[in-house]
């Protein structure tokens, strides 16, 4: 019986090996887990509305990981990223944590940034540039404000330096 | 048959090559384990320029896997040392070691950037990002320099006959400099492996 127990917890503990979606490149294996995305999803089905739902939040995403592309303080960064799977992820986490019908893939905030010596001030400097991709949808400030407070916790784990 | 005969010829040619024979050291540690990444240099011929001398090793410190690859690299004073940046995350490589000091902030995959180094001595490279990572530039003004392998053992061709003083240098070496000397008399390294042992501390 114990032994069974080992296995059935050894086999729940080992990272699903997702297959690489096409256009993105290989990373290593993570466990896939809604609880990834840093934080719980909000249950108020009028702020994921207030973003135009999928098709809105996906807008957001791409003229935020445009905008971080060309600002001088950010770019370095992302010089070398996989966009492809930066985007899909950052769809998939804005999506679930505003409530939307959709899972989070992506790895866990503290992995997915370690290694990056990110510092607080390009912690700020890609929030603005949300915030900027929000305006630009049109989204009100108390509905952007839903979704800031949901990531400003989140520099625990992404700013190490 | 130009192919066999071009090395023979240039080997003739070759000043101060008449009379070098090739030789080999052992370092060990004080309890005799052999010491990798361990540089020995003998000294310069008279008139040797090391700013026109060409190792025939690459000039490169590549940053890959958040480790600097080699661990120890040997380049002659004046070299200008290629800096990759493997790795899809940034570095910020810095050096505080005296007159060849420097800092490099290499952006994710960033491949074309150089570092002169114009003095000699040991330079101690560290990242800002990543702590862990600690590499070694020996800045040598010789053209007899060679690098312990796994073994122990480095090996120089074509060393030239006569007594010898062979320094040795090693990233965790506890003398002041980080060197220690053995003096060989003419004759002495023919046919065997010179031993010499180093006082180190534990790597950080």
């Amino acid at each position: 019986m114990i032994t069974l127990l080992a296995i059935a917890a050894s086999l729940a503990l080992t990272p699903a090996a997702m297959p690489t979606p096409p256009g993105e490149l290989p990373v290593d294996p993570y466990e896939v887990s809604n609880s990834n995305a840093g934080a719980e999803p909000l249950s108020d089905p009028a702020v994921f509305e207030a973003f135009g739902g999928i098709e809105g939040i996906d807008r957001i995403v791409d003229d935020m990981v445009e905008r971080i592309t060309v600002d001088p303080r950010l770019a370095d960064i992302f010089r070398a990223s996989d966009f492809v799977r930066l985007r899909r992820t950052l769809k998939e986490q804005f999506c679930y944590l505003l409530g939307g019908p959709c899972d989070y893939t992506g790895m866990p905030m503290r992995s997915s940034h370690a290694d990056h010596g990110i510092t607080t001030a390009e912690f700020n400097a890609l929030v603005e540039n949300l915030q900027l991709a929000m305006d630009a949808e049109g989204v009100p400030f108390r509905m952007q404000n839903r979704l800031l407070a949901l990531l400003a916790p989140m520099q625990r784990d992404i700013v190490t330096r | 048959m130009i192919r066999f005969l071009l090395p023979l010829a240039l080997a003739v040619l070759a000043p101060g090559h008449a009379s070098a024979s090739p030789l080999e050291v052992q370092v060990t540690d004080a309890s005799g384990a052999p010491l990798a990444n361990a540089v020995i240099t003998l000294p310069a011929p008279d008139g040797f320029d090391p700013e026109r001398h060409r190792f025939q090793w690459p000039m490169m410190m590549e940053q890959q896997r958040l480790q600097f690859v080699p661990h120890v690299l040997v380049v002659p004073r004046g070299a200008q040392v290629e800096f990759p940046n493997r790795d899809r995350v940034r570095h910020h490589v810095y050096s505080f070691s005296g007159s060849n000091a420097f800092e490099l902030e290499l952006y994710g995959r960033e491949e074309a950037r150089l570092v002169g180094f114009g003095h000699p001595g040991a330079v101690v490279l560290g990242c800002n990002i990543h702590d862990a990572m600690i590499g070694y530039i020996r800045v040598v003004e010789t053209p007899y320099a060679a690098m312990t392998g796994a073994d122990g053992v480095a090996a120089i061709a074509d060393a030239p006959e006569g007594p010898l003083t062979v320094t040795v240098w090693h990233p965790y070496a506890t003398s002041a400099d980080g060197t220690a000397t053995l003096a060989l008399a003419e004759g002495d390294s023919a046919g065997r492996t010179a031993q010499i042992s180093l006082n180190i501390r534990a790597p950080r």
